[in-house]
């Protein structure tokens, strides 16, 4: 059984008289430890499937399992709950709170779990280890470059050790050198803590680390091979 | 739970907002004790006496004024506030707040509605006159007197200076010593352009037994003012803050925590500073021979402090349930 499984996923968003079908019955499997790299033109249902999957956000119609949790019937507060111990997500903007420094962003997380104080710092001190930052954590999220940044993110993504990581463009604000490091970050996190990753990309370079890749057009998604 | 110390933690480093929020409560806090300290005060003194009809709930220049700026279009909203005839933004400019010997009191306000709302009798001059030149002042009599002023003079006081084109007497004893000037002129006048503040709004009211009810609203205008506009700008942090597994419910909590927070610390401040006010105030009133006295006891602080805690959470829950219940992805995209 895949990790996350979509059927017939659809969504629309109505703004007022137009009707925007970002996603028509897409139907998707990825599998465990997967490195899945979605592209597509800009506006073409991209940020709407990782939203559904990150369960920020509701198919119209369609289902959405991912592990043994139906995401489409599933109450609000269920869904954050599993959020916190499931997904991380990097945006493409970093999102810190800006009066929060590194290592407090990075526990953010941690709250909403019943842990001790000596636990939340033994974890945000990995986190930022892992994501080579620990010398940073006292810093203010203005103090630091647009890549650490995007790095301190990806350390709050995985502080809580989900099994999923979903990034959107999560290099399509950064230099060319910052952006191989966040790539390169995440390859790790993927090959050496068999995170499942699904991320949407516009980087050619992210073609060495996706053990996977389709198109996304017009709310229809397909293998890429297909689309040449 | 440890949403408290987020909390906390926001507030401390975002020392400005939390400043200017503490201070917005601090004033209408001020407001509140200082109006309910009068009308116990006018109670007093007009028990007996047929001259007021009217409640007038903000008095001028009893207090400091230096330190008081409201924003001007708060006048707007508390006009609103059913039970309120007419509200007049004033600014008061003071040459000194403690010693009253030689006190000078400038008032700014619209000059037609100035006109309209105080019980003035023009002895001298012309209120047209008065409306059309933005330079012109009227003098109240005692000042006039005190000053040797008559109509035609010019008055210069520091470098704000005015046309006399008028003499006035008033039901108010006190008012007889002020000069009236325009509104605009007045916050131009001093060494840091005003514009856009007043020092107090004179709110008349329809039915003085509803003072309280009335100056309680007002209270709860100002907070959730600055309340609104702390959550508006944050909109996109709730959304990142959802996404991170944070439920509806935690986000609302630290809305309403936050506000609590606020307006408790703006409520103690606003009552230190009035019952600092009202001390000043003694002095100088006992000087203008003016009869009205400011009532504080534990009964006020408490309830000031009460209308604070009710005031912080009612003004809390409208934007903190819209920062509940708004889309994760809506949020997110907002800027
Ligand atoms: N909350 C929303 N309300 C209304 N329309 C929306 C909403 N979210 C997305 N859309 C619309 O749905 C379509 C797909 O948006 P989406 O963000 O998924 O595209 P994308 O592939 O991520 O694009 P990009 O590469 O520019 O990020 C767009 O036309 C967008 O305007
Ligand atoms: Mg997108």
């Amino acid at each position: 059984m895949s990790l996350i499984e979509l059927r017939h996923v659809t969504k629309t968003y109505r703004k007022g008289e137009h009707v925007v079908t970002p996603l028509a019955d897409v139907t998707l499997d990825v599998e465990k430890a997967e490195f899945f790299v979605l592209v597509g033109p800009s506006g073409s249902g991209k940020t709407t499937l990782l939203n559904l999957i990150a369960a920020i956000d509701r198919p119209d119609s369609g289902s959405i399992r991912v592990g043994d949790v139906e995401l489409g019937t599933s109450s609000s507060s269920r869904l954050a709950d599993w959020r916190a111990e499931h997904v991380g997500y990097v945006f493409q903007q970093a999102n810190l709170v800006p009066v929060l420094t590194a290592y407090e962003n990075v526990e953010l997380p941690l709250y909403l779990f019943g842990l001790s104080a000596a636990e939340r710092h033994r974890r945000v001190a990995l986190a930022l280890e892992a994501v080579g930052l620990a010398d940073r954590a006292t810093h203010l999220p203005k103090q630091l470059s647009g890549g650490q940044e995007q790095r301190v993110a990806i350390a709050r993504a995985i502080v809580a050790d989900p099994e999923i990581l979903v990034a959107d463009e999560p290099t399509g604000n950064l230099d060319h050198e910052s952006a191989e490091g966040v790539l390169e970050l995440l390859s790790r996190l993927h090959l050496e803590r068999k995170k499942t990753v699904v991320m949407v990309t516009h980087d050619p370079r992210a073609a060495r680390f996706g053990t996977r890749r389709m198109v996304l057009d017009k709310g229809i998604l397909r293998e890429e091979a297909a689309a040449r | 739970m440890k949403l408290a110390k987020l909390v906390g933690k926001n507030l401390r480093r975002r020392p400005m907002r939390t400043a200017l929020t503490v201070l917005g409560v601090a004033s209408a806090m001020l407001l509140f004790v200082l109006v309910e300290s009068l009308s116990a005060g006018l109670d007093h003194a007009l028990s007996g006496s047929e001259s007021a009809r009217t409640l007038i709930v903000y008095r001028e220049n009893r207090y400091c004024p230096q330190t008081s700026f409201l924003p001007q279009w708060y006048g707007e909203r508390i006009a609103k506030l059913p039970g309120v005839a007419s509200v007049l933004p004033v600014k008061v400019y003071l040459n000194n707040c403690r010693a009253s010997l030689d006190l000078v009191a400038f008032q700014g306000a619209p000059a037609e509605e100035l006109l309209a709302t105080r019980g003035l009798t023009l002895e001298a001059g012309a209120g047209e006159r008065f409306v059309r030149e933005k330079d012109s002042a009227l003098v109240g009599r005692a000042f006039a007197a005190r000053k040797n002023l008559a109509v035609g003079d010019n008055f210069r006081f520091g470098n704000i200076h005015v046309k006399v084109v008028g003499i006035f007497a008033s039901d108010e004893p006190v008012e007889e010593g002020v000069i009236l000037t325009h509104l605009e002129f007045l916050q131009r006048a001093g060494p840091v352009n005003r514009l856009g503040t007043v020092t107090q709004f004179e709110v008349k009211i329809d039915d003085a037994t509803r003072a309280e009810a009335i100056s309680a609203q007002i209270d709860d205008v100002l907070v959730g003012n600055t309340v609104l506009m702390s959550v508006q700008e944050r909109v996109k942090e709730f959304g990142v803050f959802r996404t991170l597994g944070f439920r509806a419910s935690h986000v609302a909590q630290l809305v309403v925590v936050e506000s609590l927070a606020l307006s408790l610390a703006g409520g103690a401040l606003g009552f230190g500073l009035a019952l600092l006010i009202i001390r000043f105030a003694h002095v100088s009133i006992g000087s203008e021979g003016v009869a009205i006295e400011f009532v504080t006891s534990p009964r006020l602080a408490l309830l000031g402090l009460g209308v604070a805690t009710v005031c912080g959470i009612l003004a809390s829950l409208a934007p903190a349930v819209r920062s509940a219940r708004a889309e994760i992805v809506v949020s997110l995209r907002s800027a």
